[in-house]
């Protein structure tokens, strides 16, 4: 009973932080505030009904199941009941109420209807008993929470349905918060976008808005596949609206792992695919004409049903009875998001089978959200009865894996498809190019080829009526019988070799060019070679042509040779006798092979001679070309030892450069050394001038006591002085009366001895002040001592002016003494020096 | 009664999430502006009529997309039918513009065998201060792919009314060159009644004010 126990305390936290967001009229507002009058009836049905369990808490666990069934039909009743009453309850949502009328109803629980206090009752102990509830009794608690979890309890409740109240994921929470997830920008401009109108989550900055924003963050943190998915902020919102963010956050990781949530969010979406089958099933099998009527407009499922899904009718519904849902959701899973929308669906069958498109768009938009605003209930009850087969469901979903399998499969088979389609074109393309080059290739080749063929035919009989013609010629040279006839022949004949050769090399020549033209026209099958080419041809049928005519002329000329030797036969024959010419031929005969050989020799010669001139030719060409390459060599050596002069060059440089980098590294050192003395010298300087400084404050010190010392002194010396001075007034008055006492003995030269008393007087009292002080004041009389004493009392030093008194003395010392002054005299000097 | 009109076109408007997709359509079939609007969660339907000649109204069906990548595999089985299409990108966000690309190509693989006259749209121009992506680049980029670029602002209403009308003007005049062709199983455009003569007049009072309601 662990979590039975922390429970108050999360649901009291729950409810302290929530006691705001939950005022706002159109979430939940407070019976309190609709008054109790309005309550009643229903509050009374309601009493009736769950007074059964509240009221028996003992029994309630040892219920049979008679009792149970008996509880469920009372249930039922409520509900209808409930359902009449829907408009006395028109602003409220949720039947249960905030926070602050937990206050209200603690302090002044005769206001709170018995009802209320039942339903806390009993939800209490359904949460402090909640696993052995889950066990026994989970058909009530399902229809205990199909009514609605109050609103307090829902914060509990709904961790305990996720079981979630004990999640390790818990304890990462304040660590997620620390890390930064890639999803951040995309969150934080959902967040304000985010039931913006309720006061939990209004306002940038607003506490809704920090910890939606955390908790949205640390789930893309935690599952990094899926990240953050629109929509998903609606239902952490709702949790957030409940309970602190650490427990949203954790009912919110088991919504996602263990309700289907997190297949809905992935990135492929696979489930909200499935799910809209599923749902378009079902929509085809409950309301067929509805479907047939929206697959006329076209109308998709996916057009309204998929906020459905992903949100939870979070956003298509006023959060209270999206609330309600959530409750069932909680419980049942999407079940109740299918039986939900099927019951809407059916509700408004009759009007959106007569709407069109925009028309049905506009009914969804603005009709059906408020249309259940006043009874949540009336809508849960027709979710309940919409058919839904769990196993068929299941079977729909295979169905819908293998569709999409079968889907993917094509799609992979379409792509690779269409890339071997997009191959194969491109080589078709390039293969038609490349085609139609080669038959014009071809095209050209034939042609040329057929003309060589020609041209070959056409030398092959030239030659063969050219070795006639020799064949004949050497007939006609056998039957030669004249010297001047023979020469004549035989220069024929060379004449006619010589053609021939000419023939041949031209043939050649021709040939050559026929295969230097075949090569040309297989590499370069341009329409300039082409034309090239076939000028070449004309040219070469031309020289045929003259040596078609060249041989003719020869074969005239052979038939006027055979024409004269006939003449000649007949000339000899006519003449008879030819036996000496006959003699004569063999030698001829063996001339003619003579000139024959020397002939071919010179021709050789010739032949050698071009050869040599030619090899000639080339040694020069070698040559001139070594003369050139050696002069490249030389330049190149020119340039290698400049090249190497300047690498010594540099090399000195470098090395002189190393040398001055040392010695102003030295210098460096040096004058490193130099300012590291100095500064010492400098600091030891400064200890000096330090010590020498303390001396001196000293010696000032000390000056200064003695100055105070000295003016201590002086003060007691100015008194001294006072002393001395009335002392010399004493003595002054003694003098005065041994001068009275003398004038009365009126001795004449006592006069000379009194004045030089006078004079000597005062150095001697002068004397005696500066050798102490202390014999002045034993050695007077002691009338005398008394006298100054007396007379300080008297006349005190400040109204004494010393000056002043020894004037008005000396006036009167003046008048009884001329010989004053200079007493006088003296005393100020004493005083002056004392001063 | 319904409106009469000589054709329906149906145009999608796709982009980047928060650029401001069902903000510029509310401003244009509503005639307001929301400081925030839920985040769409698959698609949304508005519908209105635009009169781009005088007694010529073509009704629009513009389909409202999910901009975030997941929800690309509901909305593309919206493409297929559409004939025209907005793509938006926000002028204070150089991400979406660079997506920009990717939203194309996603667009013309679901849309074939047909094609999509698509208008690049650079939203929020009101926001001059935060701009990041320039109007020269933009205009440049929607020559690269054959598209007419425009600035507009929801918030201010500068431009919407121009980038729908002028994209159902482009459309308009295809189909009556016979560049677009209206099939069966194609509901990209359809065509609707052609108004009488006589009643014409009324009916242009009437939708217009419609329209501007």
């Amino acid at each position: 009973m662990s979590i039975a126990s922390s429970s108050p305390e999360k649901e009291s936290s729950g409810g302290a932080q929530l006691q705001c967001p939950s005022s706002p009229p159109g979430l939940d507002p407070d019976p309190s505030s609709t008054g109790s009058p309005i309550l009643s009836p229903d509050s009374s049905s309601h009493d009736a009904v769950l007074s059964a369990p509240a009221a028996s808490p003992a029994d309630s666990e040892n219920l049979s199941p008679d009792e149970l069934e008996l509880l469920a039909k009372l249930e039922e009743q409520n509900r209808l009941l409930e359902a009449d009453s829907k408009s006395m309850r028109s602003m409220s949502g949720s039947r249960r109420n905030s926070g602050s009328s937990l206050v209200s109803s603690s302090s002044a629980s005769s206001n709170l209807s018995h009802l209320e206090e039942d339903t806390w009752i009993l939800w209490g102990r359904i949460v402090n008993e909640w696993e052995e509830w889950r066990r026994k009794k989970d058909k009530l608690l399902k229809e205990l929470i199909r009514k609605g979890i109050p609103h307090h309890f829902r914060a509990i409740v709904w961790q305990l349905l996720g079981n979630a109240t004990d999640m390790p994921v818990k304890n990462q929470y304040s660590e997620l918060l620390k890390m930064s997830s890639p999803c951040e920008k995309l969150i934080r401009r959902d967040i304000a976008r985010t039931y913006p109108e309720h006061e939990f989550f209004k306002g940038q900055d607003s506490l809704g808005q920090e910890v939606l924003f955390n908790v949205m963050k640390a789930y893309s943190l935690v599952d990094r596949e899926v990240g953050y998915c629109q929509g998903s902020a609606f239902i952490v919102g709702l949790l957030l609206m409940q309970m602190p963010e650490e427990e949203a956050f954790c009912v919110f990781v088991r919504l996602m792992q263990e309700y289907r949530l997190r297949e809905l969010f992935k990135p492929s979406m696979a489930e909200l695919g499935l799910c809209i089958y599923q749902f378009e099933y079902l929509l085809q099998e409950q309301l067929p004409e509805l479907n047939v009527h929206f697959r006329s407009q076209s109308f998709h499922t996916s057009m309204y049903a998929s906020s459905w899904f992903l949100t939870l009718f979070l956003t298509f519904l006023p959060l209270p009875v999206a609330t309600r849902i959530f409750d069932i959701f909680m419980y049942e899973g999407l079940e109740i998001i299918f039986r939900v929308g099927l019951a809407i669906l059916q509700y408004n069958q009759t009007d959106l089978i007569q709407l069109d498109m925009e028309g049905m768009s506009q009914h969804f938009q603005k009709v059906i959200p408020h249309q259940f605003d006043s009874c949540p209930d009336k809508l849960i009850l027709r979710a309940y009865q919409v058919k839904y087969n769990p196993k068929r469901m299941k079977k729909l979903e295979k169905e819908y894996t293998t569709i999409k399998n079968k889907e993917m499969e094509e799609q992979i088979e379409i792509k690779r498809l269409r890339t071997e389609n997009r191959l194969l074109k491109q080589r078709i393309e390039t293969l038609e190019k490349g085609q139609v080059t080669r038959a014009q290739e071809a095209e050209e080749n034939y042609v040329i080829k057929r003309e060589l063929a020609v041209v070959r035919q056409q030398c092959s009989a030239a030659s063969e009526s050219l070795e006639k013609a020799q064949d004949t010629i050497r007939e006609l040279q056998q039957h030669q019988y004249t010297e001047q006839f023979v020469s004549n022949l035989q220069t024929q004949l060379e004449q006619s070799r010589l053609h021939e050769a000419e023939l041949l090399g031209a043939l050649k020549e021709m040939q050559d060019k026929v295969l230097d033209l075949e090569k040309r026209s297989s590499c370069l099958p341009d329409e300039n070679n082409m034309a090239a080419l076939q000028d070449e041809v004309k040219q070469m049928k031309l020289k045929e042509l003259e040596m078609l005519r060249s041989f003719r002329e020869m074969q005239d000329s052979v038939t006027d040779l055979n024409q004269r030797w006939q003449h000649h036969m007949s000339r000899s024959g006519s003449t008879g006798g030819g036996g000496g010419h006959w003699k004569e031929s063999p030698k001829k005969n063996a001339m003619n092979e003579l000139q024959d050989k020397l002939m071919t020799v010179r021709l050789r010669e010739a032949q050698a001679q071009a050869e040599l001139r030619e090899v000639k030719l080339k040694a020069l060409q070698l040559e001139s070309q070594n003369q050139i390459h050696s002069k490249l060599i030389g330049r190149n050596e020119q340039e290698r030892s400049a090249l190497q002069d300047r690498l010594q060059m540099m090399a000195n440089q470098n090395k002189a450069l190393q040398a001055q980098l040392s010695e102003m590294k030295r210098k460096q050192a040096e004058s490193d050394c130099k300012s590291k003395e100095e500064v010492m010298a400098v600091r030891l300087r400064e200890a000096d001038s330090m010590t020498v400084m303390a001396e001196l404050r000293q010696k000032i010190a000390e000056l200064e006591i003695q100055k105070e010392e000295g003016r201590i002194k002086g003060q007691l010396n100015h008194s001294d002085s006072r002393q001395y001075i009335t002392q010399l007034r004493d003595q002054i008055a003694e003098l005065k009366n041994e001068v009275r006492q003398l004038r009365g003995q009126k001795a004449a030269p006592g006069g000379g001895g009194n004045y030089d008393l006078c004079l000597t007087s005062p150095a001697s009292a002068e004397g005696d002040f500066l050798s102490s002080d202390d014999d002045l004041l034993p050695s007077p009389l002691p009338t005398t001592g008394l006298y100054p004493a007396l007379t300080g009392s008297c006349h005190p030093p400040a109204h004494l002016d010393s000056e002043g008194s020894t004037d008005s003395e000396a006036e009167e010392r003046a008048q009884t003494h001329p010989d004053a002054p200079q007493l006088y005299g003296g005393m100020v000097c004493a005083e002056a020096l004392d001063n | 009664m319904e409106t009469i009109w000589l054709y329906q076109f149906r145009l999608i408007v796709i982009g980047d999430s928060t650029v401001g997709k069902s903000c510029l359509i509310r401003r244009f079939t509503e005639g307001r502006f929301a400081q925030v609007s839920d985040p769409t969660v698959g698609v949304d339907f508005f519908s209105r009529l635009v009169e781009i000649e005088p007694g010529k109204r073509i009704k629009l069906q513009i389909w409202d997309t999910a901009g975030q990548e997941r929800f690309r595999s509901i909305t593309r089985a919206y493409y297929r039918n559409s004939v025209g299409g907005l793509l938006l990108f926000d002028i204070t966000n150089r991400r979406s513009f660079q997506n920009v690309h990717n939203w194309l190509e996603e667009a013309r693989s679901h849309v074939q065998p047909h094609s999509i006259v698509f208008l690049l749209v650079g939203h929020k121009c009101d926001l001059e201060a935060q701009r990041q992506v320039t109007q020269h680049e933009a205009e440049k980029l929607a020559g690269a792919y054959g598209m007419r670029y425009v600035e507009t602002s929801a918030r201010d209403a500068i431009n919407v009314e121009k980038a729908f009308v002028d994209l159902t003007r482009e459309i308009f005049e295809l189909v009556r060159d016979g560049d677009i062709k209206i099939q069966d199983g194609w509901e990209g455009v359809k065509s609707g009644f052609v108004p009488n003569t006589v009643h014409s007049s009324e009916e242009v009072t009437k939708g217009s004010r419609q329209c501007f309601c």
